[in-house]
């Protein structure tokens, strides 16, 4: 391609970040003399009631200000994001908060939170889907969770009846083909039932916000939340009633968020402080508190049975689904179905069944986590993929081949596929490790093995996105967005888009983002959607201003728009005398004593505006089916080659390998980076991550000393790393692209579950597949082996 | 609290502050300097996010209080750049992509320039060995890797100067 | 107020006389790595803070000729990177290196190490093994005391109310003597060891075992010492039967418990382990040494 799109363009943000003078939102502190700080009591049991809640001797301490209980006057919880809900007489999990203080300095902010007395009458808890199922379990979310009126992002449809037990919430169920025939009719079956363990996203940036009282009673925030306008904005104006115009969302550089941050559980609470106290006020998260009062993933529970032929065609799934979502009360948005969409695109099943549910927990509410279940989700599919390759003595390559559905073809829900570079993603990843060959055993006690696996994660169509362009009257160009710059790099990607449009280096760019007060609509970057969704935005902003800009030159030389070209500072035309233009010279200069009311005018920009949207899904029917259930499909694959110690179950990664199909790159260096940050994340949660619980039911490693997070030794040496780009353009992407970094994520525990029994020989069911765990596997084969 | 009187040089420049022993050396950094290019990240001693030189060690300052600093010499991330140039790991990192979110990369390139002027043979062994205390959630570390290579390989001593 | 006051103490005697004053409320600064944490997240609230780093000497490495003097505030990294300790206290250099991450090394000290007394504590394992001996001061002047006698519980040592421990004496070891220290940690370094086995052997010339010690770490409300899997090695040469033997009674003589790092059984089984790999590394290092001589 020609131009900028498929260069790896330096990054516009890379300098403010490795000179330190790029600003994240706790770095806007210093420039409020007076700001006021936030500090929340925390329950610390996983189910209690408060028994007594006494505030006095904690709002009588000089410095203090507002301390705001579960009694608050005029508040709907209910409305509000499930983490920052204050608790009235209950609380849900270990880390809710109890009483909210605000005060003149973060010392005396603690110090009045050590001062409130809190008597907690501890009630049995559910901490995990197999408590939680129970017909008998203690129960989590509210019993009159049936006939609630629907709140805000639900889903018709998805509300659960028929309840197996007091804790589940939602349920989507689909059938397409007849599953019970197939599974008569299959000649090999695999079956298994597959957990996955809870766990937080850790960002390095902890969750903060500052929220501005200004003199009118509006307030301005700059915070690290996700979608300042679709989410921060849009929450604070309706949950807290605020009129729109008195509501200005900043987000600065933000440190990661990897889908943590697109629930504004700490903006609405810092705003309605903010508007009760009427000061500056600081919400500062520690990390303690990231781990037990922001949103965690949700871990899923699957039974999956697949049926084939001896061929390795497989021609049934059944596939039982729960999430497990936390205290996430009177939830109406998770059923399953976000974390079982990734059974679906990635293999031909002519027969599927899904039946899945969410289900409470007192546990920290779950929220999005990169990949939206589909790690979770689909581990089991892949295993049990790789356990039928063994069992019927064909690589993990070929069976995969043979399966993964290809472009045209329709999906078991109905909907066509296309844009899928899937099987290409494979080879290139099983070539790099040779996954069909085992290593050469030279470790000792390490025994090495290898495996591959691959994983599909959808785009939901998620609303609009709108982007403004400026070209200004010196030739300079300004971008306006609002998508959500994690880190990933979408401002750099967007920035290339329009300076491709415009014919001019990137530098020519300028972007301001993020301002709800400057930049336009756009909901937040979730589920891979901005590169697709802003950045066709950005394109239309530019063909408009493009179009808007010829009509001017055109108009000037006598010429039909369409015979002119717009390349940067110039306008190249054709059919005139004149064969460049230079465009800046075209805007009449600035004057206070020529009146001039059209045309280019110095001073003032040729605008262009562009709203992108995809199309809206098709209902489903009473099957589950629809032709149209999500928007477009990103794919990974990953091999590993791993080792094992016998004497300590531990997991090393010697070799990975991951490729993804994200459509069209618009600079493969960003995504050459996402693949090996995702593939990083992902052998992380795989081996170590989860949240381990004390007696109270509350997180014992929430620190960055035992909740093990992945560190540099994780990782194979750079050798051993490789990323590969297999994309397959897609027909609405920008310039064929799709989104990512979802789908990377996916494969790297299966890959790995196959590589250990490659290499020990025993099956894991779940990850993360600690030291412990494998230890236990290897023991028991050994004592198995032993009684034979 | 009684206030102590603190002498610090940071990054060349000499300070005397007034504050309080029981405060960090990250909170004076980024409180009474306005040095908020060292960033907080979990504040426990283990994300390396906080990450500073002192007399040319990296050292946690989350982890040191500020009488511990007395009369020491303390790099920041802004001390790095030079008048018309950046120091050869800054541009290193912009050049490989090695930032992402970049909350980890002031602690990142201060510790590898730690790395590299103890050691500047360091093989990428040496190298991870230097930076298993900072914890990146981006990036997969073989850009940064990478970054510090070419340094160490001398490919921006014409446009950077030395190390 | 994370502490009252601080004070910086420029001699021995000063730093006594403020610690007698205070008691236990009193902490003393070293590198800071255990203590600041713990003000910050106000598990401690001392009144008083007392830096060590202006006293005399405090910082030594020094290689005499029979021993070795360690100060207390000599850094961990500097410990580690010590070229004269290869020679004779290599496991040292070692134990004092597989603690947590550069920056941590950096400030971490010996003495902080020892009198945090986390029964998990990698660098004084090195200390445990070659038999060193802690220096202690105070109003009532300076005693010895052994290392393994150092230590009474998790956190808690011998140090009496204005008692600071000084340095170390570690005597050099005896000709044909091998020690390692074997660190078990998922993540490596980085993390807080699930369990530590350290190992010192002295060899006669043809090989027998003349002396074993073998110290675990994390298994015990302290560091201890595995005796019936030492007894086993006295007067004996070793084979692979006798390492899995040694391994097993050092397993069976620890009662470790189950936190969010580990369970208790994992832990056991982990000893039994790394004994086995502790035993036999100490053996081949004590046999180069038999050879250099």
């Amino acid at each position: 391609m020609e131009g900028l799109i498929g260069k790896g363009e330096i990054r516009i943000d890379a300098y403010d970040k490795v000179t330190g003078k790029g600003l994240y939102a706790s770095d806007y502190g210093n420039q409020f003399p007076n700001l006021a700080h936030m500090k929340a009591l925390r329950s610390p049991y996983a189910h209690a009631l408060i028994k007594k809640l006494d505030i006095s001797k904690a709002n009588a301490l000089d410095g203090v200000m507002y301390i705001m209980t579960g009694h608050e006057p005029g508040l709907d919880w209910d409305q509000f994001p499930k983490a920052s809900i204050i608790a009235k007489d209950e609380t849900l999990w270990a880390g809710q908060i109890v009483a909210l203080v605000c005060a003149e300095t973060l010392e005396i902010a603690e110090k009045a939170v050590e001062l409130i007395e809190v008597d907690f009458e501890k009630l049995p808890a559910v901490l995990d889907y197999y408590a939680a199922i129970d017909p008998n379990a203690a129960s989590v979310i509210d019993p009159e969770y049936e006939t609630r009126p629907l709140g805000f992002s639900d889903r018709p449809g998805d509300r659960a009846s028929n309840r197996v037990s007091p804790n589940v919430v939602g349920s989507f169920k689909m059938h397409a083909g007849d599953v019970p025939a197939a599974v008569e009719e299959a000649e090999i079956i695999v079956e298994g039932e597959f957990w996955t363990g809870k766990k937080t996203a850790s960002p390095l940036e902890c969750a903060n916000a500052i929220c501005r009282y200004d003199s009118d009673g509006g307030i301005t925030m700059w915070s690290n939340g996700a979608g300042v306008h679709g989410v921060i904005k849009q929450g604070i104006c309706r949950i807290l009633k605020i009129k729109e115009s008195m509501v200005r969302i900043i987000q600065p550089y933000m440190g990661g968020s990897f889908g943590s941050r697109l629930n504004p559980y700490v903006e609405v609470i810092t705003a309605l402080m903010c508007l009760r106290t009427k000061k500056t006020v600081s919400f500062q998260f520690n990390r303690e508190e990231v781990f037990t009062g922001a949103p965690s993933n949700w871990p899923c529970i699957t039974k999956v049975k697949l049926g084939a032929k001896k061929d390795g065609t497989i021609i049934v799934n059944d596939y039982y689904l729960a999430e497990e979502i936390g205290a996430c009360v009177n939830n109406t948005f998770f059923s399953g179905r976000l974390s079982s969409s990734g059974a679906v695109p990635v293999y031909r099943f002519p027969n599927l069944r899904m039946d899945t549910c969410a289900v409470a927990t007192n546990t920290v509410p779950a929220a999005e986590y990169r990949g939206l279940g589909c790690p979770e989700g689909e581990f089991g599919i892949e295993c049990l993929v790789n356990q039928l390759a063994d069992e019927l003595g064909m690589s993990p390559v070929e069976i995969r081949m043979k399966n993964i559905i290809d472009k045209g073809e329709r999906d078991a829900f109905g909907e066509l596929i296309t844009s899928i570079g899937l099987k290409k993603c494979l080879q290139s990843v099983a070539d790099a490790v040779q996954v069909e060959e085992m290593p050469e055993q030279d470790m000792g006690v390490w025994k090495k093995g290898r495996g591959c696996a691959v994983g599909g994660k959808q785009n939901t169509p998620l609303g609009r996105s709108e982007a403004e362009v400026w070209y200004n009257s010196d030739g300079s160009i300004q971008l306006f967005i609002s998508c959500d710059e994690n880190g990933m790099g979408a401002t750099t990607a967007l920035a290339q888009i329009a300076a491709h449009e415009f014919q001019v280096p990137i530098s020519e760019v300028k972007v301001t983002k993020g301002d709800t007060a400057i930049t336009p609509y756009d909901n937040y970057s979730a589920s891979s959607r901005t590169t697709y969704n802003t950045g066709n935005a950005v394109i239309l902003a530019c063909e408009e201003a493009i179009s808007k800009l010829k009509i001017e030159v055109a108009r000037v030389y006598g010429l039909h728009p369409s015979k002119v070209e717009i390349k940067g500072r110039k306008a190249i035309l054709v059919g005139s005398y004149v064969q460049e233009v230079d465009i800046p010279s075209l805007f009449a200069p600035t004057s206070m004593f020529t009146q001039g009311n059209w045309g280019l005018q110095k001073g003032t920009p040729v605008i262009g505006h562009g709203l992108f949207c995809p199309a809206p899904i098709h209902q489903w029917d009473e099957n589950g089916l629809s032709d149209r259930v999500w928007n477009w499909f990103q794919y990974s694959a990953a091999a590993v080659e791993v080792a094992v110690n016998e004497e300590t179950g531990q997991v090393k990664v010697l070799k990975i390998a991951s490729s993804a199909d994200t459509g069209n790159p618009i600079n493969p260096k960003l995504v050459e980076g996402q693949i090996e940050g995702g593939v990083h994340m992902a052998i992380g949660f795989s081996i170590n991550e989860e949240h381990v619980f004390d007696a109270n039911g509350k997180i014992a490693n929430a620190n960055f000393s035992d909740y093990r997070l992945p560190t540099i030794l994780d990782m194979p040496t750079n050798d051993n790393v490789h990323a590969f780009i297999n994309p397959d353009p897609l027909p609405d992407g920008p310039y064929g692209a799709k989104g990512m970094a979802e789908s990377i994520t996916i494969p790297v525990g299966p890959a790995i579950a196959h590589a250990i029994y490659k290499a020990v020989g025993v099956r894991v069911t779940g990850y993360p597949m600690t030291a412990e765990r494998i230890l236990a596997l290897i023991n028991e084969k050994k004592a198995k082996e032993a009684a034979k | 609290m009684e206030r102590m009187e603190i002498k610090l040089t940071v990054n060349g420049r000499k300070h005397t502050l007034y504050v309080s022993p029981d405060r960090t050396l990250l909170e004076v950094l980024r409180e009474e300097l306005n040095l908020i290019g060292t960033k907080k990240g979990c504040d426990d001693s283990n994300c390396g996010v906080c990450t500073v030189l002192m007399d040319g060690l990296a050292v946690k300052s989350c982890t040191i209080l500020i009488p511990q600093a007395n009369g020491h010499s303390i790099t920041t991330i802004e001390g790095l750049e030079r008048e018309d140039s950046l120091h050869p790991l800054q541009q290193s990192f912009i050049d490989h992509f090695a930032v992402q979110c970049g909350f980890c990369t002031p602690g990142m390139i201060l510790t590898a320039k730690a790395i590299l002027d103890e050691n500047p043979m360091a093989t990428e062994e040496d190298i991870r060995e230097g930076l298993h205390g900072n914890i990146c959630r981006c990036i997969g570390y073989k850009k940064v890797v990478e970054s510090i290579e070419a340094v160490r390989d001398g490919e921006y001593k014409e446009s950077c100067g030395e190390v | 107020m994370r502490f009252d006051k601080y004070f910086e103490p420029t001699t021995v005697e000063e730093c006594c006389s403020i610690l007698k004053e205070f008691g236990s409320d009193a902490k003393i600064l070293a590198g800071g790595t255990d203590v600041v944490p713990r003000l910050k997240n106000k598990i401690w609230r001392p009144k008083a803070i007392v830096g060590i780093s202006k006293l005399p000497d405090i910082d030594t490495i020094a290689v005499q000729k029979d021993h070795l003097v360690l100060g207390a505030g000599a850094r961990l990294r500097k410990i580690s990177l010590e070229k004269s300790l290869e020679k004779d206290y290599k496991v040292i250099m070692e134990a004092a290196g597989n603690v947590s991450s550069m920056q941590i090394r950096n400030v971490a000290t010996i003495g902080g190490n020892a009198c945090n007394a986390s029964p998990s504590a990698d660098a004084i394992q090195g200390l445990i093994t070659m038999g060193a001996i802690a220096v202690i001061t105070g109003p009532e002047g300076t005693r010895e005391v052994a290392i393994e006698d150092f230590f009474t519980g998790p956190g808690t040592t011998v140090l009496n109310a204005g008692e600071f421990l000084l340095r170390f004496k570690v005597p050099a070891p005896k000709p044909g003597t091998g020690a390692i220290y074997k660190k078990f940690a998922i993540r490596g370094d980085t993390d807080i060891s699930i369990v530590g086995v350290g190992c010192r052997l002295t060899l006669q010339k043809d090989g027998t075992i003349e002396e074993a010690c073998i110290s675990l770490a994390a298994v015990a409300p302290k560091p201890m010492r595995a005796i019936e899997a030492e007894k086993l090695l006295i007067g004996k040469k070793l084979t692979t039967e006798l390492v899995e033997q040694v391994g097993e009674a050092a397993a069976n003589s620890c009662s470790p418990i189950t936190d969010q790092r580990a369970t208790a059984e994992y832990r056991k089984e982990m000893i039994r382990v790394w004994t086995r790999h502790a035993v036999e590394e100490a053996e081949v290092r004590a046999k180069s040494k038999l050879n250099e001589n």
